[in-house]
């Protein structure tokens, strides 16, 4: 498959900033959402995108294009989240986080969703599969690509996923 | 018979994204017209992928934008590319070794010191070595993984991918594989200063 983003890549890998932020542009929505609905933080999401993009721009010399630029900044923005998901059961519980950015409204919003609500509740691998494939539009080889499964796994996952989360939902409305 | 039984999972997911062959779709809606179980989880299923579709991109706050790329650091090189043949370096390197040949000729000429050579000749290939880059390379090439941590986080990373990987005084042990294995597993971490030791049995 032709990756679309390969010729910014190719002048990122040499140093070219400036493709970097073209990249970043490109990016940054996608992968804040896959953090944001993977972590249910928006600062947490936020600092994860952060991380990941400097991890990306760090990494790229070793990027050989085996896969899509995007599978790989995903998958880079998803051990960016597990790490800040691993930081928040290490810091000390008196140390408070900022708040977020009051103009982050919607963003704020979203995370304090019922839908969000389910989601948190999932097991990692079925929210994972599900944001992926119905909020980002990942096609099952990417995301067989990006959690290291099979693709009739990917499709059992985001099945279960789904399901799970209307049964919360559907609980969750039920108890309102 | 067919119709009797239940059908896989994937092929009720594959029911509901409407990616299965007419005829077998035809089945498994007849299937589902008599079992209230498979329809149940076909009519959550669909209504799972609704909410969810249902869902727009959350954008990334402008100021945390700009902090990425006000925050990216100096680009790094890999291991072997980029570098060792990297004409700016190869010309900077060649520009060192004349200069200093330059210096000893002038020294040798002006003293008529021998002694002066095999000093200076260690000196030059130092900083041809400096210029260059290799002295880095080289020694970063014998030395075990550095990446980005926390330690524990390399760690639990390697086991989500089959490794036996331990934390050990800070640093991350892995066993039975090989460098080149784990190497190609953390690809996506950037240099850092967590060390991953791979010990073979």
């Amino acid at each position: 498959m032709e990756d679309p983003d390969a010729p910014l890549v190719e002048r990122a890998r040499r140093g070219d900033r400036r493709a970097f932020e073209q990249l970043v542009e490109r990016h940054q929505h996608r992968l804040l959402t896959l953090a944001a609905r993977t972590l249910g933080s928006a600062d947490e999401a936020a600092d994860a995108v952060q991380e990941a993009f400097i991890r990306a721009w760090l990494g790229l010399p070793r990027f050989r294009g085996g896969s899509l630029f995007s599978t790989w900044l995903y998958r880079i923005g998803l051990n960016a989240a597990h790490d800040q998901r691993l930081k928040r059961r290490t810091e000390p519980l008196d140390e408070v986080r900022e708040p977020a950015d009051p103009q982050d409204s919607f963003l704020m919003s979203e995370l304090s969703s019922a839908l969000q609500a389910a989601l948190n509740q999932l097991e990692d691998d079925y929210r994972v599969a599900v944001v992926l494939y119905d909020v980002l539009g990942c096609s099952y080889t990417e995301i067989a690509e990006l959690t290291d499964v099979a693709e009739g796994t990917v499709k059992s996952r985001i099945f279960r996923g789904r399901s799970r989360l209307a049964e919360l939902l559907g609980t969750r409305t039920a108890e309102e | 018979m067919v119709a009797e039984m239940h059908p896989h999972e994937i092929e009720l997911f594959e029911y509901v994204e409407d990616e299965l062959p007419q005829a077998r779709r035809k089945e498994i809606a007849a299937h589902l017209a008599t079992c209230g179980v498979c329809a149940e989880q076909v009519g959550l299923a669909a209504a799972g992928r609704e909410a969810m579709r249902g869902t727009e991109l959350l954008e990334l706050p402008e100021d945390r934008r700009e902090a990425i790329l006000r925050n990216l650091p100096a680009p790094e090189r890999v291991q072997g590319e980029g570098r060792a043949f990297s004409p700016k370096l190869v010309l900077a390197g060649l520009t060192a070794l004349l200069l200093l040949a330059a210096v000893i000729g002038v020294l040798v000429n002006s003293r008529g010191g021998a002694g002066m050579e095999s000093s200076a000749g260690g000196t030059a290939a130092e900083d041809a070595t400096a210029a260059s880059g290799g002295g880095v390379e080289s020694s970063q090439a014998k030395s075990s993984l550095f990446l980005s941590g926390p330690a524990a986080a390399v760690a639990e990373d390697l086991r989500r991918k089959g490794f036996k990987a331990t934390v050990q005084a800070d640093r991350v042990v892995v066993r039975g594989a090989t460098e080149e294995q784990v190497r190609e597993a953390l690809a996506d971490r950037d240099p850092g200063d967590v060390e991953v030791v791979v010990k073979n049995p």
